[in-house]
């Protein structure tokens, strides 16, 4: 059973753990959540390419915020990437922010720049060095995806609705559908955005994983 | 909900003691277990080298290069990942059914290596152990190819999207006959091109097909080739995978790649997430040696049995052939689209042993690849081969292309589905016979495929052209005759059946079949050449120079329309025009015997002697013929070149090993050149094989008065006289002795 939920957020104690060191693993459960508990979350949120920190995700009509993490170097990470920009701007509209959150050790802006050139420039990038985002969210693929919604309180910015895969079109590294059959991500932040509850992924995210401080 | 909560105490309490017992351990055994300990350096960086990196290096088809520490540790979950679940290295056969050449297959140990260097957080080790990384290379792996082809137009493939099947047709320049030894495909994005299937498309059928859009490349899985009218079977595959650098034909099996043929590249594209363009370039690597060896590909399948009910989790489809003669497999390539599950191949020898070719437990369509075998596997005649496939249409089958499932059958869309088994099979030569096994083969599999499907238009067409090859025309028009009842209005079918009719000796109704065909495409360029051929062959040269004439301003570049017309021209009187016709030919063609030869019997009536003997001399090379032979001695007879000419008659008489006229022949340049005991032993010879000629008879006895043998002289002819009484020199000479 994955157990869903979102995190309350303290934002004013500085509370930076860990789940551990590394995350290494390729496929995460949703029930790892719960092992490693709530996180604060405060800004800087991660530094721009330029290596300004980063204290604004959301501006004060953003509905939601979509976190997808991201690897220069990941494959099925790569794969996705024309996924998310369909879907960022099906909901442009709407107000829905999605933000590129590069969150590997040893990622650096040049290369991040680099792979912009070739995949198409965005205008919400971040590295994410410190795993700020990663512990507030317990990514630990990337793709993965986090939607948030801005709880608009100082000590609670943020609430998580959703985080997870982005659709089912990969069982396991090598196994994947012609296409996918369920579209978790577009469909919680439909859900998000019509007030209806949100349904977790029945499948893990699949791809490489974050990699922490070795 | 107690449980898991003892769960966690169990856990506190073995914790412990697992701690207490590494305390305990002695300090020796300590140091051995560090000794034993996983690196980089001395076990994973070699199982990395020789089964990983030559994909995975920059530049390479790999997505990411595993060349240095670094690399492997940032991949190293990933690694134990794919190798645990046998996603990597690509190897679908399953270990022990078939003994394979490059097994890809990675030990079980190696696997233990690996999960054990990972769970001990992938230490690097002593740098004095490290092996040194392979080097490779953006070269052509074996240097600079004698011809390299490049794809006419850049393909862009899309960021997202399923996956892309496209084939690129790329004509080849070439105007003489070349032997392929290897080639190189290099694909332009090697992380987008995930497999390329290369076939040698003998008449351009594809790029005829598709006149005005072929440089774009055509859609499709698997595409329908024309192979031509002859007997010319595929004998090679031409695989290319992300590691394979280059394609090496084993010694003495070189294909072969006539003027005119086309390449067409079958490429599996995978978009990557961002535009990328494509555009392959392949080089050829030359030999002047033809093939010694002529290996053949066949094919198991029954497309027709494949229709798969919606969900149905285990659908099964066969396919057996009987071996008509025996033969060495060479290499197999199964191919399923994505429903495919279980792939078998298998043997039955008359012996009843059962062999297997190969076993795919748990097919991939994205790892597909061609297997060689280490060692050619031995099937003697009347094997029977069997092809077993399972296919999966549930939605179980993750990788089901249709959601839900629906029915599906056979097509070559992603969508439909495919069961085929290919061999390559070098066939022994058949006992006491010169018949080419390979026809027999061929009858084989063109029978299996009636017994499937009657109606099966290509076995019915290549059926009759094995016929043909046998010189069984009745049979031959019977098969096309078969085809047409299904589509009268078939060209290439109506113009091979007037072929048949016309070698059967029914020139009229022949005749009447290419009339069909030109109704059905006054352009049809086979059926025009054809009937003009006729038309000349029966004397009504009138009709034969029109249709030549018609032919050659309709296809200008044809040397044989050309040839055709120059000997219509020639037959009727007019051979300054015919040699123009001739010479066209052969600048079109340098290596049409027909125009050659042609061209150098004009010469040589034209006294232009050195101009016929080299014309003669490239025809030959092209063809080991009597006639040329003739001519050309008979020209160094006229040059005065007796010790030439000596040896093209002793070519001829090796061809004509039954026509006494080569001996005759050489009895007299033997007499001219003074040698008259092998003047005696050639009209000996030609006496053997014709005892009724009265001519040699006397000319025998000529020789042997000259030889000084005066009683065989005048028993000659006497013999010579008793078989024409009337033979005045005979007479004479025997009243002169």
């Amino acid at each position: 059973m994955f157990l869903h939920g979102y995190n309350r957020i303290l934002s004013t104690q500085n509370v930076m753990r860990r789940c551990s060191g590394a995350v290494l693993f390729l496929v995460g459960f949703l029930t790892a959540a719960e092992v490693c508990g709530a996180y604060g979350l405060q800004a800087p949120f991660g530094y721009t390419l330029n290596g300004q920190p980063v204290s604004v995700l959301a501006y004060p009509d953003t509905k939601a915020v979509v976190l997808f993490f991201a690897a220069t170097d990941c494959p099925i990470c790569n794969r996705y990437i024309p996924e998310i920009q369909s879907l960022e701007n099906k909901y442009a509209a709407q107000h829905v922010v999605f933000w590129y959150v590069y969150p590997n050790v040893g990622e650096t802006a040049a290369g991040v720049r680099q792979h912009e050139h070739d995949f198409g420039v965005e205008q919400h990038v971040l590295l994410d060095p410190h795993h700020q985002l990663v512990d507030f969210v317990h990514a630990r693929i990337t793709p993965e995806v986090a939607v948030l919604v801005p709880a608009q309180s100082a000590a609670e910015p943020f609430r998580v609705f959703y985080h997870g895969r982005i659709d089912n079109r990969y069982i396991q590294i090598g196994l994947q559908r012609p296409s996918p059959t369920r579209f978790d991500l577009d469909q919680a932040i439909e859900d998000v955005l019509q007030h209806r509850p949100v349904q977790p992924a029945d499948g893990p995210p699949v791809g490489c994983g974050i990699i922490g401080q070795q | 909900m107690k449980w898991p909560r003892a769960g966690k105490l169990l856990a506190v309490l073995t914790a412990p003691v697992a701690l207490s017992s590494v305390l305990l351990q002695s300090p020796h055994a300590r140091v051995h277990a560090a000794a034993d300990r996983v690196t980089f350096n001395r076990q994973i960086a070699p199982i990395l080298y020789s089964h990983c990196s030559s994909c995975h290096h920059p530049g390479g088809a790999g997505p990411f290069s595993l060349l240095t520490y670094a690399d492997a540790r940032r991949w190293g979950a990933v690694i134990e990942n794919v190798t645990q679940s046998r996603f990597m290295p690509p190897w679908l056969p399953e270990p022990g059914y078939g003994n394979f050449a490059d097994d890809r297959h990675l030990p079980d140990e190696d696997l233990r290596l690996i999960k054990e260097w990972v769970t001990a957080g992938m230490p690097e080790g002593d740098p004095a152990d490290a092996p040194k990384p392979p080097v490779y290379s953006t070269d052509w792996a074996l240097g600079p190819p004698d011809l390299v082809l490049k794809v006419p137009l850049p393909m862009q493939v899309p960021p997202s999207g399923t996956d892309l099947f496209r084939n690129f047709i790329l004509p080849v320049p070439i105007t003489q006959t070349k032997y392929v030894r290897a080639i190189e495909i290099k694909p332009g994005a090697p992380r987008v091109v995930h497999h390329a299937n290369i076939i040698i498309d003998r008449t351009a059928s594809l790029r005829r097909q598709h006149p005005n859009d072929w440089q774009k490349g055509i859609p499709g899985m698997e595409v329908m080739f024309d192979s031509g009218d002859t007997f010319d079977p595929d004998s090679s595959f031409l695989f290319w995978k992300p590691d394979t650098p280059a394609l090496i034909e084993p010694e003495g099996m070189p294909w072969r790649l006539d003027p005119g043929n086309d390449l067409v590249l079958n490429m599996h594209l995978k978009p990557t997430g961002k535009p990328e363009t494509v555009q392959a370039t392949v080089g050829l690597y030359f030999t002047d040696k033809p093939p010694v060896a002529h290996p053949m590909l066949l094919e198991l399948e029954d497309d027709a049995a494949l229709n798969i009910p919606a969900g149905d989790p285990h659908f099964v489809v066969e396919d057996h052939l009987k071996l008509p003669v025996s033969v060495d497999v060479l290499g197999v390539y199964p191919h399923a689209h994505y429903l495919g599950k279980r792939l078998e191949g298998y043997a039955i020898l008359p012996s009843g042993e059962k062999k297997w070719l190969i076993l795919i437990p748990n097919w991939d369509i994205d790892r597909q690849s061609v297997y060689r075998y280490k060692s050619p596997i031995f099937l003697p005649k009347s094997s029977v081969i069997y092809m077993r496939y399972t296919y999966d249409n549930s939605t179980a089958n993750i990788r089901n292309p249709n959601s839900p499932p629906i029915r599906v059958r056979a097509g070559n869309r992603s969508v439909d589905e495919m069961g085929h088994l290919w061999l390559q099979v070098l066939p022994r030569p058949i006992p006491n016979s010169d018949e080419d096994p390979r026809l027999l083969l061929e009858q084989a599999w063109m029978e299996d495929r009636l017994s499937k499907d009657p109606d099966d238009e290509t076995a019915l067409y290549n059926l009759a052209s094995v016929k043909m090859s046998e010189s069984d025309f009745a049979s031959a028009t019977d098969l096309y005759r078969r085809i047409l009842t299904g589509d009268t209005e078939d060209t290439r079918t109506l113009t091979a059946l007037g072929t048949a009719l016309d070698k059967e000796g029914d020139w009229q109704k022949a005749e009447s079949e290419y009339q069909k065909a030109l109704i059905s495409d006054p352009q049809y360029a086979d059926a025009q050449f054809d009937l003009a051929q006729l038309y000349f062959k029966h004397n009504n040269d009138a009709d034969a120079e029109q249709e030549f004439r018609r032919l050659v301003v309709e296809n200008p570049k044809d040397a044989a329309a050309h040839n055709g017309l120059g000997a219509v021209l020639l037959a009727t009187n007019r051979p300054t025009e015919a040699q123009s016709e001739f010479q066209a030919a052969v600048s079109l063609d340098p290596d049409s015997f027909d125009a050659l030869y042609n061209l150098a019997s004009i010469e040589a009536s034209d006294n232009n002697f050195p101009q016929a003997i080299d014309l003669l001399q490239r025809a030959l090379k092209q063809k080991n013929d009597a006639d040329a032979h003739q001519l050309l001695g008979s020209i160094y007879i006229q040059s005065g070149r007796l010790g030439d000419a000596l040896q093209q008659f002793k070519a001829v008489q090796e061809l004509r090993p039954q026509d006494p006229l080569p001996h005759r022949q050489l009895a007299q340049l033997y007499d001219q050149v003074g040698q008259l005991n092998d003047a005696i032993r050639e009209l000996d010879a030609a006496l053997a094989l014709e005892p009724g000629n009265a001519d040699d008879w006397n000319n025998l006895g000529v020789l042997q008065a000259r030889a000084g043998n005066t009683a065989a002289a005048r028993k000659d002819f006497e013999h010579a006289l008793t078989l024409d009484p009337q033979h005045a020199a005979a007479r004479a000479n025997l009243a002169r002795l």
